[in-house]
């Protein structure tokens, strides 16, 4: 009989370290294929195509018994190298290698929460104690309690409150402000090796309203974000900012701060310290520079857990890096914040707070885009949903 | 052709470019290996011919402006305690920078003629000891790591405000903050990938069980011309300078 575990509790009770236990405890798997929350953790790294990786993982005879999880047209996309997927199509492409793998079981830590909802349940389906041949599956979710049926649950409580935060208490300050509209009209955008993402996409994004850019797992979402802040440049179309012409790719970001998906992607320094300093050097012309004063900062980061701006950023956990990542769009040095899958890996409390501080960011003035695919969450924050497909963002 | 024969092809001309023919050995040289390229490759030479533009350009350029414009004499001469001249410099930086065009060249082109394969096929195909094949993809693979932190880096501070994607005065400024970012991003990738993927799963041992089943061939189709053209050619090559000289 094939084991599904499911181990739960909050943020920093020890359901990583419980995972890896049972793993080496040898009685689980002799050899388990393991998806962690990013991309570094989810691919193998070893290879340069989705081709490759598809044949690294492909057990040689090949395994017969276990149906294969296809989610997307993989074999069309074979080219492509992996890091360019999508975050959850990351995952789904791991996903598809274990299935067609000799491994007997599998290890999955957070890493479905960044699926879409229908990736989601497909993927929870093909998981789930109905398919036997899938062999015995450990995992951590942060929005899987109560476990679902077939499901054995271990409940771990919180082991320490040294990362202990509350989001609340950094927007608790922040006064009032109109943050200026953003309008894109015209907009095209596709990567060099890709057909188009965008096309004639026309967008008006009004400063006191939260936004929910929705769509499928590779739909545009973060693209969408990485245009808008300048890390991408559209092949056509304008950007106006409070009516102003606005080209961030050339003139620079100054009107929006990003919390990206994978927090590893936002930072700029060593350390805490170091980060800020160099946003408060880049941001010194837009700013205010007591909003952006140390001690400011070193108060805000607290509430999020981090006691210290000595604090190195790479060596904080996971889970408080992502909380971390938070700081500079709640800090409300920018009039636009963009949050790009904050709720990740977050547990069912902290992820209450974050949409209560995210809400009142909107309710302040400020323009708020944030992509999610957890519903719960999205719920909790009054706002009017981006949807993205057929190359097109509509306004809901 | 298989990727074997090509590289085989691929040293015998890249050997031949170091062995310091004369003038009639570098036409001869030139006319097998264009010979080569137009024959495999057809229209994806001028592609191997930009790559490698692309590569030596920036080393031409400094090499230019220190030998031909700040020293004026080129290294023999430096040696001889002669007074020499700029043009003998010039001869000097184009005979390097030619040598490396033409082996960053034969490179693409070969890599270029099995541009139907992955990267991993390609190493698979090779007739080389498994231990090889596996030191090739992890330093493939690192080459990936690095390109995918230079792009987190880059996001991380044009978000930040700190570099802009267009060129700058601002990016060139902070390239230095890049560099670090590049660094640090890369470190995170790879300590994540060996701390729990590579362990759990023993993804290395998958390595070198889909590298030992790549079922190398070697002398096949066209290897059986190219082979024995490049190494009658070196033969002609290597004596043509020495007997037009004796004559």
């Amino acid at each position: 009989m094939a084991r599904r575990e499911l181990i739960s509790g909050p943020n920093f009770s020890g359901r990583s370290g419980a995972l890896m236990a049972l793993l080496r405890d040898g009685k689980f798997a002799a050899e388990t294929f393991y998806i962690g929350p990013y991309s570094e953790a989810a691919l193998s790294g070893l290879s340069s195509t989705i081709a490759d990786e598809i044949e690294i993982y492909r057990a040689k005879p090949a395994r017969f018994g276990r149906a294969v999880f296809l989610p997307l047209g993989f074999a069309a996309l074979g080219r492509r190298e992996p890091q360019t997927l999508s975050g959850g199509e990351q995952v789904l492409l791991a996903l598809h290698c274990f299935s067609l793998s000799h491994y007997e079981a599998i290890a999955i830590d957070s890493a479905l929460e960044q699926l879409d909802p229908v990736h989601r349940d497909a993927a929870l389906d093909y998981l789930g104690p109905r398919e036997e041949a899938v062999g015995n599956v450990a995992l951590i979710d942060n929005r899987l309690p109560p476990a679902p049926a077939g499901w054995s649950c271990s409940e771990r409580a919180a082991d320490t409150d040294v990362y202990d935060c509350d989001p609340g208490r950094v927007v608790a300050d922040l006064a009032p402000r109109q943050a200026p509209t953003i309008a894109v009209s015209g907009l095209h955008f596709d990567y060099s090796d890709q057909k188009s993402i965008f096309r004639a996409v026309d967008l008006t994004l009004e400063g006191g309203q939260a936004y929910r850019v929705a769509g499928p797992n590779g739909a545009g979402k973060t693209t969408l974000l990485k245009l808008l802040v300048g890390v991408l440049a559209p092949k056509a179309g304008t950007l106006t900012f409070g009516g102003e012409p606005y080209r961030p790719w050339r003139q620079g970001n100054r009107a929006i701060a990003l919390a990206t998906q994978n927090p590893d992607h936002q930072w700029c320094g060593a350390t805490l310290g170091d980060d800020l300093a160099r946003r408060r050097s880049a941001f010194a012309r837009h700013v205010h520079r007591e909003y952006l004063s140390d001690t400011r900062m070193a108060k805000l980061a607290d509430a999020l857990g981090v006691r210290s701006l000595d604090a190195h950023l790479y060596e904080l956990p996971l889970a408080a890096r992502k909380r971390l990542s938070w700081l500079w769009p709640l800090s409300g040095a920018l009039p636009w914040a963009m949050f790009d899958e904050p709720s990740v890996g977050q547990d069912a409390q902290t992820r209450l707070q974050l949409a209560a501080a995210i809400a009142r960011l909107a309710t302040l003035g400020y323009g708020v885009l944030f992509v999610t695919h957890d519903d719960d969450f999205a719920a909790r924050i009054p706002h009017r949903v981006l949807a993205l497909g057929d190359k097109q963002v509509k306004a809901g | 052709m298989t990727p074997n024969g090509a590289l085989a092809v691929a040293f015998v001309l890249i050997a031949l470019s170091m062995s310091g023919p004369g003038p009639r050995g570098t036409a001869l040289l030139l006319v097998l290996t264009l010979a080569f390229a137009i024959i495999e490759l057809r229209g994806a030479t001028l592609i191997a011919l930009r790559r490698a533009a692309v590569v030596v350009l920036p080393l031409g350029v400094f090499m230019g402006l220190v030998w031909i414009g700040i020293v004026g004499r080129a290294p023999a001469e430096i040696a001889a305690d002669a007074t020499g001249t700029r043009a003998a410099a010039l001869v000097y930086v184009a005979g390097i920078c030619g040598r490396l065009f033409f082996i960053v060249a034969v490179i693409q082109l070969v890599f270029l003629r099995f541009a139907q394969l992955t990267p991993l096929q390609f190493v698979g195909a090779l007739a080389l000891p498994v231990g090889v094949k596996r030191m090739l993809v992890v330093t493939l693979s690192l080459i990936e790591t690095l390109r995918h932190a230079i792009d987190r880096a880059h996001t991380a501070l044009i978000a930040a405000g700190t570099l802009t994607r267009s060129p700058s005065w601002r990016n060139l400024i902070h390239a230095w903050r890049l560099i670090q970012a590049v660094w640090l991003s890369a470190v995170t990738i790879v300590l994540g990938r060996m701390r729990d993927k590579w362990p759990v799963e023993n993804t290395l041992a998958l390595l070198d069980r889909t590298l030992a089943g790549g079922n190398p061939k070697w002398l096949l189709g066209d290897d059986r011309i190219w082979l024995p053209i490049a190494l009658g050619a070196a033969v002609v090559i290597l004596l043509a300078d020495r007997i037009a000289g004796a004559s």
